[in-house]
This record gives structure tokens, sequence and C-alpha cells, in this order.
């Protein structure tokens, strides 16, 4: 690690840290439910914000301070900054342990529910005009075990793996600032704030501390360490069986649909 | 130096800078005054480093160190476990949301050099990803509201 990147890279970090602080969780109230936003999406979008591509290449300073050795660099640093959440998260696991193993079999089928996304997504995406590609983009939330996946059944470069990559890097870019919202928002659909809970463990730790974050705060405050606890035991669930789940049913499933479904969807040349 | 010693010391620093945000961090945002927040962040990044020593040093069990971290502090805080009481004591002085700012403030640096890909990708695949992200959430929330309705938990 170059030493003055580190320093111009934690430097701008800590900015945001503090800025996002200051500005603290913001509760909306539209109507239809509260989105609350935490001091995290502050950070995210003030992150994206000041790299080169953003506010780099307008302000010089900024540019020169947050190059792309500094974007590099931050990867490395997301890896090592995920595991203080880590830690937080077993010790709200652990003294509910009792809840959380009553609560097996809910956590442990709602990881059939993943599946949602090609019931849903694979539609739209015929309907869009997308063939091959539609395959590898609505299979699975598209984390690094899908990727892993698709590349080996039909190589990263076929129509199946533009279609991963194009989830994968949407769910990076976005996936955050999606679920922040999603996260408090979903309760008005009338789904117990449990149920919620659990569905946040999609296989991705950011995404899950950003689902699960924002709807703690906007539950009762006495159903927050469950909420905590469920989301957490779900991640780590999906985090196990995700890998076989995607490659035994989703993309099974997601082929047989696509045949099923594309002559009658898919657009005609 | 050799390649591993270099790598865990470039871990050490990244994770002391880590608790140094978090702490100033939860003091401006949950009020969490620095000093007796100290020893709670201490056991955090010690269990932090420790996740990443196994994931170094076990790699046949493909488990990410952040799998890792979470299971320790599991095991030290179960109700039975005699590390209970202490462990959650300090800490519960590190707040949960105040470990998430700094994270999301180096994952937002990290995309950057990403949205140029983004903008040749088009809006297809943008609406497509937004009905992966809902259809796996609701899929999984619907499932579980059915289940734990059926046992009784809600």
């Amino acid at each position: 690690m170059k030493k003055s990147s580190v320093v111009s890279l934690v430097l701008a970090a800590f900015i945001i840290t503090i800025i996002a602080e200051l500005i603290g969780t913001q509760r909306i109230d539209i109507g239809i439910g509260v989105i609350v936003l935490l001091p995290m999406l502050f950070a995210v979008v003030m992150g994206i914000l000041i790299t080169p591509g953003v506010l780099g290449k307008r302000i010089k300073a900024l540019g020169k301070a947050i190059g792309t050795e500094e974007v590099d660099l931050a990867g490395t640093f997301v890896m090592v900054a995920l595991l203080p959440l880590g830690v937080k998260y077993g010790t709200l696991v652990g003294p509910n342990i009792v809840k959380v193993v009553e609560a097996g079999p809910a956590l442990l089928l709602q990881e059939l529910g993943n599946l949602g996304t090609i019931f849903l997504a694979l539609p739209v995406a015929l309907l869009l005009g997308l063939k091959r590609e539609s395959v590898g983009a609505t299979f699975s939330i598209c984390r690094e075990s899908a990727l892993g996946i698709i590349g080996e059944k039909y190589g990263i470069s076929s129509p199946e793996g533009t279609g991963v990559l194009g989830t994968y890097l949407i769910g990076t870019l976005f996936g955050t600032i999606f679920f922040s919202v999603l996260g408090s928002l979903s309760l008005s659909t009338g789904l117990h704030p449990y149920a919620l809970a659990m569905a946040t463990g999609m296989g991705s730790g950011s995404m899950m501390a950003a689902a699960s974050g924002a709807l703690s705060e906007a539950v009762d405050p006495a159903m927050k360490e469950t909420v905590l606890a469920y989301a957490a035991t779900s991640n780590m669930l999906t985090g196990v069986t995700g890998l076989y789940a995607e490659y035994f049913l989703g993309l099974p499933i997601t082929n047989f649909l696509y045949k099923k479904l594309e002559p009658v969807l898919g657009r005609r040349k | 130096m050799s390649e591993k010693s270099a790598k865990f010391k470039n871990y050490t620093l990244v994770l002391l800078i880590t608790g140094v945000m978090i702490l100033v961090g939860q003091w401006i945002g949950y009020d969490k005054a620095i000093i007796p927040s100290i020893p709670g962040m201490i056991l955090v990044l010690l269990i932090a480093f420790i996740a990443l020593v196994i994931k170094e040093y076990v790699p046949a069990i493909k488990f990410p160190a952040f799998a890792w971290a979470s299971l320790i502090a599991f095991i030290l805080s179960m109700p039975f476990m005699p590390t209970a009481e202490l462990f959650l004591k300090y800490t519960n002085e590190v707040e949960f949301l105040g470990t998430t700012t700094p994270i999301l403030a180096f994952a937002g640096i990290s995309v950057g050099n990403k949205l140029g890909e983004f903008k040749s990708l088009g809006w297809k695949v943008f609406i497509v990803a937004i009905f992966v992200f809902a259809g796996t959430f609701f899929g999984s929330a619907i499932v579980a509201h059915i289940i734990l309705s059926a046992t009784g938990l809600i």
C-alpha cells in the first residue's frame, strides 16, 4: 500500500463518515410508509460522488487526491472494514439463539424464497427484449457465487455471462442504496417485520446491513434486536446454501422457464 | 519482510483506522463517549483480526472472514457461555449502526471506477436488476411470513 494513497483515502473516508454522522438518521414520511435514511446511505452516496468519474474530473484538486489508485485501495479497505460489523452481528445473534432456533423452519425455508427473482424478473427481462442474457441476469441476485457458476458453465464472455455481470454491477453500485430505501418502506406491504428481516439476508453483507439497518430503525424498538438477529442468521445461511440453491435450483428453473416463456414474451425480430 | 507478514501488517493498520473512524463516528452520531468505548472496540478488532488469521490459515473451509468474525462473536455471546456477560458488556459500547458508516464510505469510493461500465450497460439491465432485487427480497419475505404464521411465531 502506497503511503500517500492510504493517507488521502483515509482522510476522504473519515471526512465522509463525520459528515454522514452529522446528518444523522433521517425519517421521511411519504404517506404509505416511512423511509428511514441512515448515515451509511449518505456515506455511500458521498463516496461515489468524490470519485474520479464524477466530481473528480470537474474539481482538479479532488481528482488528484482521489485517483484510480485510491479507488482500487478502497476495495481492500471495504473487505477489512466489514469485519467489525460481522462481529456486531454475531453479538446480536448469540444472546437470541433460542429465538433463532425457534424460527429455524422459517429461516431455512425462506432461503427458497430467494428464487422469487426468477418469477418476477425473467418475464420483465424477456419483455424488454433480452435473450440468453436474461438467464444470467435473473437466476439469482448475482453476487460472487453466481459469477462463479455462470463463468464455469457458460463462460463469462457468453450472453449469460453478460447478464450476470450486469446485475452484479448494478448490485455493487446501487444495491445498498436500493435496499436502504426498501428496508424501511417494505413495512407498508403488511408483511411481518420478522419475515422482512429474514428476507434481508441475501448473501451480501453490505446489502443486508443496509436493508436490516433501515428496517430495525423503522420497527417498534422492542423488535429491533430480533430483527437484526434474524437478518444476520439468514445472511449466514445464504452464505452456506446460496451456491447450491443457485446451481441446483435457480439455474435449472430459469432455463426451464426461459424455454416456456421466451416464445411467448420474447420480442420477434 | 515476507509477503504474509506484510499483508497482516496492512490488515492491522486498516483495522485500527476503521476502529478510530467508528469511535469518532459513534461519538458524533450516537453520543457514545470515545474513552469508555475503547475496551469494547479493542475486543471487536481483536476478533476481526482472528477472523482474518483463520481465513488465511484454514483455506480448506471456504468461509469469508466476515462469517468467521460473526461466528466467533456468536459463540462468545451465547447465553450459556461464561464469556457472554463480560463480552456483551464491552461490545455493547460499540454501536451497531456506527460500524456501518465507514464501510459504506469506502464502498462508495471503491465503486467509482465502475461507473463507466455502468453507462455502457444501458437502462434495460438496470430495470431488470431492480426486479431481481425486489423478487429475491419479497420472495423470501413472503415464504418467511407464511412459515412464521404457520408455526405461530407471529
